[in-house]
């Protein structure tokens, strides 16, 4: 049976990762994700865990060296956070490209300058176009559930890619909460064991990575897009597993919050949404038709699924937790793509985005009850009046 | 805690002809006519055998050997960046220790080398090559060594040596030497250290028997080994691509590449000249040193005079080492 227990986001991984039976961790301090990787070394010493533990010397090499592990066949795990995540940055393409299905888990943090060690989405989301499954959980629950569901997804032989498992630091990282710590068989019944489809072998000599001529390249690129395309199934039927097996009830892509009869939305991912749909009920208390759309899995897209969620609904608030400077919408990332999933709809909502809880900061029930006021009157006037809005620098 | 990883151990090849005759380097590269690299790579995969993994940072040896299809490459190998062939061969061999332990791998634990050049090994990729022999993972790191980084079209790296000229160290009236500083030591880096290492040793292609040896005895060591492999380039250096096994034994007859063991902190020398021909020997047939003037020869010449004197006092007599091949 599970086990009830009250852990933090990084404590919950790194029970995900053990109950995953991970074969090679690679560590490197950065806060705040460090956590996971602490626990990890003592199951390691106690012999709870049995996994080479590899002390990367950066986060390059953490990267480098579980690209080698996951290459010869074994379950490889790491994570970083802020600047430790884009110092690898180097190695997210030759590991997506080379289908290697490692895990790395972030627990996000701000980017230098200048230094901060609050959370803030712009550093996993800097690699998101490189071919990665992506998402941000908004519990410790959902982390060590991410987790599992990672390894199962990106392992699949139709997939065979590698996960970033996304939460927010601090705010999820080293907040206790109740987490059902999975029974190892309910584990077993759900993750199979990674199985390697070529690796490297002496009994059948396999080359890894060779020079290609510019005319085998858009061949590769266009399996790998292939893949994305068929990637949404392989979750639907990761999560209806999961939720079978462990007893929960998650959507694939994308939380659902008294969206239905909902006339204004917040669309938002990570640990932010707590508080967000708080603001919901207290919203709707007072007869705003109010709700939420909170974004599981930042690679694959949800287009479909978002469109089909939100394409009611008469204004929405994109809650940026991400810089896109000299972007489309001169603020955050999320907006960028909602927009483009709400484009074929022959009635589309208002949108418009709300910096929020950058460099760590939190973001307050005022703060959406403020984001909602804003997109009520657009919702009236039919249009956005503006791309973005930075909260806190915007006169009443 | 004792468990066996089933470690391959190697007997010394007698004789050059005596060589295994399997070949694991075989054609299906297009490296330059006489390029050394390509000669040395195939050398260490005879001596090394089927049980192995290359992992191939970027460098010649990536470029102008793996083209998707058809690699020559006979065993396992796999790409690194020209940053982290250290980091990568981590991984493959922590993976293989790992998996031997849970049963899911059950055969002789694999040589696991890394075949990096000068520059994936002493410069962009000093780090994780650092970081391997620190962390003593049981894998052979190869620096072969070129002296520059050839395949972008032959820049200037930390082992091109003093005077040499590049597309990034050109001979002008200002410079008029091309490259002014002198070349990392690599083996003494890694000597100087990294206490898990026990073994370090030279090379050059043109005493091949000498070479198979050492590759093999660097296999046959329980943790990380490291060698320093002379292998010129006919391209960036300059000279006739007929000259290659020439410009190798020059090299060792003017004092200007040494062929040494270090294992357990002694020395062991092996086709120590009697007389060391002048440093002009060896620079005269390469066309990167042809701008230099007799200053900057004799600067040179007082540079190798310091390694010879060093070697001199650190050598002990030395045993009579294997033939070389003719």
């Amino acid at each position: 049976m599970a086990d009830k227990r009250y852990l933090t986001g990084c404590s919950a991984a790194a029970q995900a990762a053990k109950l995953a039976e991970v074969e090679v961790v690679c560590s490197y301090p950065i806060r705040p994700y460090t956590a996971i990787m602490m626990e990890l070394a003592k199951m390691v010493a106690n012999g709870e865990l049995d996994a080479e533990f590899v002390h990367g010397e950066g986060e390059h090499a953490q990267l480098s060296v579980v690209l080698g592990a996951s290459a010869a066949g074994a379950r490889a795990y790491t994570g970083s956070a802020g600047v430790g995540v884009t110092y690898a940055m180097e190695l997210y393409s030759p590991i997506a490209g080379g289908r290697y299905p490692l895990q790395m888990a972030i627990a996000d943090r701000t980017l230098d300058p200048p230094g901060d060690f609050g959370s803030e989405h712009t550093d996993a989301l800097s690699f998101r176009d490189q071919g990665w499954i992506m998402g941000w959980a908004c519990s410790p629950q959902e982390v060590f559930d991410n987790t599992l569901m990672g390894f199962r997804i990106g392992e699949d032989p139709r997939v065979m890619l590698p996960q970033a498992i996304c939460q927010d630091g601090y705010f999820i990282s080293h907040i206790p909460d109740t987490v059902l710590v999975a029974d190892p068989a309910q584990v077993k019944e759900f993750l199979p064991p990674y199985k390697a489809p070529h690796p490297l072998s002496m009994e059948c000599p396999v080359s890894h990575g060779p020079q290609i001529r510019p005319d085998q390249g858009a061949p590769m690129d266009a399996q790998r897009a292939a893949t994305f395309l068929g990637l949404p199934q392989v979750i639907k039927e990761a999560t209806a597993d999961f939720n079978r097996i462990f007893g929960r009830n998650y959507d694939p892509f994308l939380e659902k919050y008294k969206l239905e009869d909902a006339e204004i939305a917040f669309f938002i991912q990570g640990a932010h949404a707590n508080t967000c749909r708080q603001t919901v009920d207290k919203l709707r208390q007072s007869g705003v038709k109010a709700g939420m759309a909170r974004l599981r899995w930042v690679r694959p897209w949800p287009t479909h699924e978002i469109a089909e969620a939100l394409g009611h609904v008469k204004a929405i608030a994109s809650v940026e937790t991400s810089t896109s400077y000299g972007g489309a919408m001169r603020g955050g990332n999320l907006i960028h793509e909602l927009r483009a999933s709400l484009y074929d709809l022959d009635q589309r909502p208002v949108v418009t985005s709300f910096m929020a809880g950058l460099g760590g900061e939190t973001i307050w029930p005022e703060d959406f009850e403020y984001m909602a006021k804003v997109i009520t009157q657009m919702a009236k006037d039919k249009k956005a009046d503006q791309y973005v809005r930075w909260i806190g620098f915007e006169e009443e | 805690m004792s468990f066996d990883y089933k470690f391959q151990t190697f007997e010394p090849i007698k004789s050059f002809k005596g060589a295994p005759k399997p070949e694991m380097y075989v054609p299906g590269h297009r490296t330059c006519a006489g390029c050394g690299p390509a000669l040395n790579y195939r050398l260490v995969a005879k001596a090394a055998g089927k049980n192995t993994v290359f992992i191939g940072p970027t460098g010649c040896m990536y470029v102008a050997n793996s083209s998707y299809l058809c690699t020559p490459y006979a065993v396992s190998w796999i790409h690194a960046q020209i940053t982290n062939g250290g980091a990568v061969a981590s991984g493959v061999e922590a993976a293989f220790k790992v998996m031997a332990r849970k049963g899911k791998y059950d055969g002789p634990f694999p040589n696991v080398i890394v075949m990096a050049g000068d520059g994936g090994s002493t410069d962009i990729g000093l780090q994780a090559m650092s970081a391997l022999m620190y962390r003593g993972h049981k894998v052979l790191f190869i620096c072969y060594d070129n002296e520059s980084y050839a395949n972008t079209g032959i820049q200037v790296s930390p082992t091109t040596p003093y005077g040499a000229q590049t597309t990034f160290t050109p001979p002008g009236k200002m410079i008029p030497e091309a490259k002014k500083l002198f070349p990392k030591d690599p083996p003494q880096l890694v000597i100087g250290g990294h206490p898990a290492v026990k073994y370090v040793s030279t090379t050059s292609i043109a005493y091949p028997l000498d070479l198979m040896n050492k590759v093999r005895k660097s296999l046959s060591q329980p943790g990380p080994t490291f060698m320093h492999m002379h292998t010129p380039c006919p391209k960036g250096w300059g000279f006739d691509e007929k000259l290659t096994m020439e410009m190798g034994k020059l090299a060792v007859q003017t004092g200007m590449w040494t062929l040494y063991e270090w294992e357990d902190g002694e020395y062991k020398y092996s086709h120590l000249p009697k007389e060391y021909k002048p440093v002009s020997d060896y620079m005269k047939p390469q066309g990167r040193f042809a701008h230099l003037k007799e200053e900057h020869i004799a600067k040179m010449q007082a540079f190798i005079d310091q390694k010879i004197a060093h070697v001199k006092a650190t050598a002990k007599p030395v045993e009579a080492a294997p033939p070389a091949a003719s």
